[in-house]
Order: C-alpha cells, then structure tokens, then sequence
C-alpha cells in the first residue's frame, strides 16, 4: 500500500476472528508473526497481511515483543483481529471500479 | 489446518445492528476482558471493552462512527471505523504455521514517520536512539487504577457478564480512543481545554470512511510539535507521559526534530519532568531526552546542561530501582559525556553516583571481601556498559578528569576486579569491557607524574640515550655476551648477572595492599593486560590494552622499571609481536608504541630487536608497497613503526645488525623515496642515518651495494636537516625523550566527532589518545588526528591534512539486530 507519510491512509480491513488451539497447556494460534516497530521494516519477514488491532488493542506502534503478548494472552480464548492487507485493497478497487 | 479457523466477520455497508460479545470466564483475580460491540443504525458502532481487573473493573467505551454519518456533535470525534470490505471471501482459514501474518504497523504511521525504524545502534554512537517503548504490559492491571480521569472507570459490575456497556458519562461527547495507544497508558481523552484542536496522540491511527465514501470527514491529524510539547505541561499525567513518549518516537534518527524541540524550548520541559512524581512521566521523559541527546548536534545536549540536566540526571539514577530507567539515564548521560565541556560537569555531579550505584555493584568486587566466599562475577550488564561508556569518555578529558576518577573511591578497584572476572570468564570482547580496559588506559597515562607521591619514584635521569641507569651498566654485558644470548634462543629470561639486579629490584615495602589507583601500576596488572591482548578479539580492547601497556611502560620512575621487566617476565614481548601482524592499524600503532616504550629496559630491546624486527620490517615493507590496494597502513602507524625501529637500533648494534638481516635498509629506502608523507619519510630517513652511523656495518652495507652517498642522500630526501629533530608535529621521530609515554597529546586536540561515515555500531570515545609529549615547551604540535577505522582491514584513509580524532568502535560482536519473528 503506498502511503505518504503523515497522511491518513485510506485502508480496507477485515475482521479476523480467530479461536485458538490448546496444545497441551497452551493455546497457540498456529502462525507466525513478524514485525513491530521496533523491527527493520525493510526486513519484515511477513509483509502481506499487517495487524492493526488485536482483541481492541492498537498494533500500529507496538514493539515485536508486545505484539507477540497481545496475542499470546492465555486468559484470551479468542483473538479478535483488524488486518490490513494488500490484495484485500486491490480487490476492494477493483470492485469499485468496475 | 488444524483449528485455526478464523471466521471472517463481515460488515456490510448498510449498517446493521450487530452485537458481539465476548465472555470469557476466568478465575477471580484473574483479569479478563470483555468486549461488546453495538452497532446501531445511524452508524454508530460503539464497542466497548471491559476489563476486570481484580476487584476493579473498568469500562471502557468507545463509539466509533461509521462512514457517513452526520457529524458528531462535538468538535472531536471519534476515530472513523474501519470499513469492513468484504471481497466475498466468505469464511476462510488462516493457514498454519508460516502464514504470513505479520504484525507491523499500519502504514502512514504518525507524525510523519517512516516505517518504523530498526532498533539500532546510530553510527555516532554513545547510544542508540530507542523509539518509544511501551512499558512491559504483562499481567496486571493495563488501565493504572490511580488514572485520575474523570471519566473512565466504573468500577464493580459482576464478571463475567454479558457486559452491556453503559455508556461512559464522558462529556466530551465522542470517545475519541477507541483504541487502545500504544502506550500502556489509558487513551488520554483529548485534552479539553484544546477542544479545538485535532491534534491527538490518540490519532495514532488513521482510517478514512469505507472506501466508498467520498465525503471529507473532519479528521485527526497528527499533533504538531508545539502541541506534542505544549502536551508535557498538561495537568492529566498521562498525556504527560505519553506525550513524551511520542516524543521520544519522533525524534529517533531525525535530526530535525532534534533541533526544532530545542528550539522550541522543549528541553527544560523535559528535564522538569525527570522530577516527576509519577514513576511513568519520569520514565518516559527520559526516554525522550536520551534521544534528543544523541546525534552529532552537540547543541542539545550543551541545552540539557543549561537547564540542570545532569543533576537532574544523576538525581534520578539514584533514586530509581527500575532497571529501565536506569538504562534510560546511564544512556543519556553516555550521550552527552561525549561533548567535551560537558565532561567536567558529568564527573563534578555523576562521578560518584556512578561509582557507587552502577559500577561497585555491577563490578563484582566487594570492598571487604568475605574471605570464606569466592570473589564475585562482574554483571555485563546494560546500565553498566553505558556507566562505563560514560566514564570512559570523561576520563579522555585531562589530569584533572584523570586525578578525580583515579581518587574516586572503588573506582579503579571494582574496574580490575571486573576485567579479571571478564578474563576468568573468558568474555573479553564485549563492549563493557572495551570501556573498562579504556578507561584504564587513560588513568595510566602520566601516572609517573600525577599521582600523589609520584617523586617519591622518580629515578636517576637517564642517559641520552634514554635508557634507565641501569640498562646503561648492561650495555657492556650485553656486547660480550651477544653470542652467548643468541644461542640460547627464545624469549626466555637469561640467567646472570644481568637478571639478578631485577630479580633483586626491591619493591617498594607496603604495609597494606594496594588500592585504588595504586593499583593502576602495580606489576599484577601485567598479567591482566597480557591476558587481554591474548584473549580479545575486539580490537579497540586489544588498542586500549597495548595502550595501558604503553602509559605504564613510559616515564622514569620505579615503578615503570618494574613494569617493563615484569612484562617481560610474564612472556609478554612475544604476545606483543605477534600483534604486530594484526590487520587493524590501531593495534599495530599501539603495539609498536608500547614496544617501543618497553625497550627502554635493556634486556627488553635486546629481545625486542631480535624478535620484533621481521614484523617491524614486514610492517614498513607493506607500508612502502602494499600487498593489497587499500591494505596500506596509516601514516601514523607507519610512523610508530618506524620510531620503535628507530629506538631500538640506537645504541645496540646487535639490532642495527638485525635490521640489516631483515632486509630493513631497501624497505628503508624505498620508502623514503615513494612515500607521499613528509613524516615517514623522515622518520624513515632518520632509522637511516643511524644505521650508517655505525662503522662496523659500513662494510656489509656497501657489499649490499650501499654507497655512503646513496645512503645519506636517500636520508637527506626528507625534507628538514639531517638528523635534527623535526620541528613541531607529532613527528617523535627524533630524540627519545626522557619522557617516553606515547606520542604526545596535544592538549587541545580533541574529541572531534567525524562527519563521515562511521560504522553501524561506531561509536566516537573521543578518547584521548595516550600520546607522548614532545617534550615540554615544544611549541607548535599538530594536534592528534585520528583516522577513522570503520573496519578491521586495513583502510587507507584519503590523504589530507587532517584527520577527525575519532576513535569508532569496530563493532566486533555487536551484530545489527536480526528480524525477530515469532511463533504465537
């Protein structure tokens, strides 16, 4: 998505509604997760689908390793996500347009 | 894939009414977390969390708008809802495992932000700039129950309840956080008395209507920096602390910023703010300041001075347990100790709380050690390594910053106790170390002459020829026993008489042991040195090493005598030598310095110019003609090199012999004749003319083909007259000097941060270098350049007047930060 910095943006998202999976005493949600801005962002390992929220809680300024926590809350059955991503935009404006 | 079904929830444009709730049942104590989410048809969704927290719940409400409504009523309004596009996916599965799903942040990040920046080390580096760190949200309460709000809290409600959220009785009308901000913090409300505005922190994230709305919707935009600032001064504590951790996030790397926040006068903001009672405000506004304090802009940090920053500083160290925070403020102090006048003020408020909190504590060494127990590790630990880098820049700032540090009580003991700990351990390449070891080698330096009772030491003058009166008694011995010593071979002490008198060298009786910085020059700390350089890979450490080795062995007082045997005796000479063939320039220049110095004990130049001479040769050779293009040494370690080979083949014909089987005398001359640099070649010519002054070899020399006008007029190529001493510059090629501590500083010469490119991890120390004066009263010296080492190899810099006095750190060790990824 290109963007200019300091400009709102204009971004489709989608709810994301994800119950995790206990595997034995945990509950994992079976993916992996890259990022955080305290990460290189030229070195994202993932930079299809960006998170912006997690069960209500802001993604957008979040360290990797709050991110992970917010996620890996074992008092959070489920996980509630607002994703941004790339083909889910172009899809939208594809649909506009036509 | 296994359960991990993720349901699309899909909103359609048309807004319906939509609840979803989530419960979830938890043990009491535990916190939990309820979510509602109305969404009515004038296209309001309101959703609102809860949050029980032990017996306090918290309700959170938040209205979010969406798309077109009419506008809200007040002034600021809620964030716009996300638009819900669904591309007719329908429900669909969020593959296992590597599914990319990344958590990043949402593009167009505030303020004007990039993508956030990696967390690394900037090249100037004291220290890192960090961006805002949220505190550690784990467990606990997220919403501090002492908020003061007005409006948020409603306490009681039964868990797990089917929360229907009563509405916040906020007056401000719209809840404008309808996320949670990255900062632990509860979402300030915006500030009321700024109704006006729309400048928020809470606008961290922006979305625009559903995409298919074309209507301008007053938005959020960021706030500006006179707001952001303007926001320190606000009465609710938390817009406090968040402001100044937003702060903190747009000034990392960004200069601008930087100075724009000076130029508003955000900086007495801030370090009022360091005094805070509130332990998140403090935390925070350090957080901004360690930033601001970074960069080669020395005006912000000469602005934290100006407003009592550093003992607002040193204030908070002492009374903070958070290990942040102290990190937090060791940094900063480490960022502003690298502008010189800041250094004296550093030492005059920090020098001792620095001690006493961070480095005694860290260090392992205990003043009254239980002798039952045994002696503690040292903890490399992150407030330590900035204490330290701290330290290590004020001890560069001149005898006075060295006679208070060497008087600082603990001090200079709990540093050799922790690099013994590190020697022990066998971590000697980490930058704690590094600091340590520096710091060492700048209190060494002139010790023969500034610390108290000095005189009582002092030895005979030596001779002219600067050897110490004894080693003039041996030169004789020496002659004689020139066979006998050669065939025994190695480095190994040679019995007789020439022994004895060390061996029978008295000690100095002490009644108690050393300490504090007596204990800089005791003999023990040889073998912690030679450790060191045996050890470290970390070429600054392996520099600063040589480099104490240097300070100690100059100087013509008793306890230097002692040194340089002991150094000998402990089978330093060759760990030395072998250094010589390092690939980094500034451990050659040290290690060639230092032998140079410790050859002014007799036996030592004797095994010196037996043993060294190939590598001293090697080195010239490849000055003259580099094996490889850009292998080229510097012209001061070239220089070095050549007043060590200078020193040692004067007054002892054995090493002029060796330097002739060495091949020296063509390398000699050749590089005379190419040398771009006037100092080489007449360090170079004058190695020369002393060989030549010596008859017995004119006869191998001219069967080499050396006609005594070849010689001299090779020598006579540099410019200056023959033999004279070289006026001015740093150019030691001339007389050893009584003196003989290192290539003299210039006072003066100073601590210049480079312009140019420094390495990931560079780090200016603005040490001072340990160099040997000229003498006193020699006016006119150059003052000391340093040139930039980015990296281990051998880089020749561009030829030019001068050079930047700057120390970087090869980051050895010290990697860029990998991407992280998790598994969740």
């Amino acid at each position: 998505m290109s963007y200019i910095p300091g400009q709102p943006v204009t971004a489709v998202v989608q709810r994301v509604e994800i119950h995790k999976l206990r595997q034995g005493e945990n509950l994992i949600l079976g993916f992996s997760i890259g990022g955080g801005i305290d990460q290189d962002p030229s070195q994202n390992p993932f930079s299809e689908d960006k998170t912006d929220k997690v069960n209500g809680w802001d993604m957008t300024m979040v360290t990797h390793d709050q991110a992970r926590k917010r996620l890996t809350k074992r008092s959070e059955e489920v996980v509630r996500l607002l994703v941004t991503r790339q083909s889910l935009q172009k899809a939208v404006q594809q649909s506009m347009l036509s | 894939s296994p359960g991990s079904q993720a349901s699309l929830a899909t909103m359609p444009e048309a807004p319906d009414v939509l609840e979803e709730t989530v419960t979830v049942e938890e043990d009491p104590g535990t916190p939990t977390s309820h979510v509602s989410i109305v969404t009515s048809e004038d296209g309001t969704t309101r959703r609102t969390e809860t949050k029980v927290t032990k017996t306090v719940k918290t309700v959170t409400t938040r209205t979010v708008r969406q798309v077109s409504g009419a506008g809200f009523p007040e002034g600021p309004e809620p964030r716009d809802s996300s638009s819900y596009g669904s591309p007719g996916d329908g429900c669909f599965t969020l593959p296992s495992h590597r599914e990319a799903f990344s958590v990043g942040p949402e593009p167009g990040p505030p303020g004007g932000r990039s993508l956030p920046e990696r967390f690394q080390a900037e090249p100037y580096g004291l220290e890192d700039d960090t961006r805002s760190l949220a505190a550690d949200d784990e467990g606990g309460p997220e919403l501090e129950p002492d908020y003061g709000t007005a409006t948020r809290r409603r306490p009681e409600c039964g868990r797990g309840l089917h929360t229907r959220a009563y509405e916040d009785a906020a007056d401000d009308g719209g809840e404008l956080t309808d996320q949670r901000p990255a900062f632990p913090a509860v979402t300030a409300p915006l500030a009321q008395p700024e109704r006006g505005s729309l400048g928020s922190l809470d606008r961290l994230v922006r979305r625009s209507p559903s995409v298919d709305s074309a209507r301008k919707e007053p938005r959020w935009r960021d706030p500006e920096l006179p707001e952001v600032l303007a926001m320190l001064r606000h009465p609710v504590d938390p817009v406090k602390a968040n402001a100044a951790a937003y702060l903190q996030h747009l000034c990392f790397e960004n200069e601008g910023v930087k100075r724009r926040v000076r130029q508003l006068r955000g900086l007495p903001l801030l370090v009022a703010l360091l005094d805070h009672p509130r332990a998140e405000v403090r935390r925070r506004a350090c957080g901004a300041l360690r930033n601001l304090s970074y960069g080669r802009d020395t005006d912000n940090k000469a602005a934290i001075r100006d407003c009592g920053g550093v003992p607002a500083l040193v204030r908070l160290l002492r009374a903070a347990r958070d290990n942040e925070v102290r990190e937090l403020v060791t940094g900063t102090l480490w960022n502003l100790s690298s502008y010189e006048p800041l250094k004296m003020v550093i030492i005059d408020h920090g020098l001792q709380t620095l001690t006493h909190e961070v480095i005694v504590p860290h260090s392992g060494w205990e003043r009254e050690p239980n002798e039952d127990s045994k002696p503690r590790d040292a903890e490399w630990t992150t407030v330590f390594k900035n204490t330290s880098g701290c330290l290590r820049n004020v001890s560069s700032d001149g005898a006075e910053a060295r006679r208070r540090l060497r008087e600082c009580e603990g001090l200079v003991d709990a540093l050799l106790h922790a690099l013994q700990s590190a020697v022990g351990r066998k971590d000697t390449d980490n930058k704690s170390v590094e600091n340590c070891v520096c710091i060492m080698r700048n209190l060494s330096y002139h010790v023969h002459k500034e610390v108290p009772g000095a005189d009582r030491y002092q030895e005979a003058e030596p001779g002219p020829q600067g050897s110490a009166v004894v080693s003039q008694r041996r030169r004789r011995d020496d002659a004689s026993c020139f066979g006998g010593k050669k065939a025994k071979g190695g480095w190994g002490k040679k019995d007789g008489e020439m022994d004895r008198n060390f061996d029978t060298l008295d000690l100095p009786k002490r009644t108690e042991a050393a300490k504090g910085f007596e204990l800089l020059y005791q003999p023990e700390v040889v073998r912690l040195y030679l450790s060191l350089l045996t050890e470290s890979r970390n070429f600054n450490t392996l520099e600063a090493a040589a480099g104490a080795l240097q300070n100690l062995s100059a100087g013509n007082w008793m306890w230097a005598t002692y040194i340089r045997a002991t150094v000998r005796k402990e089978r330093g000479l060759p760990v030395l030598v072998e250094l010589l063939q390092s690939e980094t320039d500034k451990v050659v220049r040290a290690v060639a310095i230092a032998l140079r110095n410790l050859s002014l004990d007799r036996r030592n130049k004797d095994l010196i110019g037996s043993y060294a001479m190939a590598e001293l040769v090697r080195n010239v050779r490849n000055a003259q003609a580099p094996p490889r293009p850009g292998a080229r040494l510097e012209e001061d370690t070239v220089v070095a090199v050549l007043n060590t080979i200078h020193e040692i083949v004067s007054d002892s014909l054995d090493n002029a012999r060796s330097l002739l089987q060495a091949r020296g005398v063509p390398a000699l001359v050749a590089l005379v004749a190419s040398s771009q640099s006037v100092r080489e070649a007449k360090a170079a010519s004058h190695v020369l003319q002393t060989v030549w002054s010596y008859k017995e070899l004119r006869g191998s020399l001219q069967k080499d083909g050396w006609t005594k006008a070849r010689f001299q007029s090779a020598a006579a190529t540099a410019k200056g007259p023959k033999g004279a001493p070289s006026p001015g510059g740093f150019d030691d090629s001339t007389l050893p000097l009584v003196d003989k501590s290192l290539e003299g500083e210039k006072t003066g010469s100073r601590d210049v941060i480079p312009m140019d490119a420094l390495g990931p991890d560079g780090y200016s120390t603005v040490d001072r270098r340990e160099r040997r004066p000229r003498g006193i009263g020699s006016a006119g010296e150059a003052s000391e350049k340093e040139p930039l080492k980015l990296d281990p190899s051998r880089k020749a810099p561009p030829p030019g007047p001068s050079r930047p006095a700057v120390r970087l750190v090869d980051a050895v060790g010290d990697a860029k930060p990998q991407p992280v990824d998790s598994w969740v």
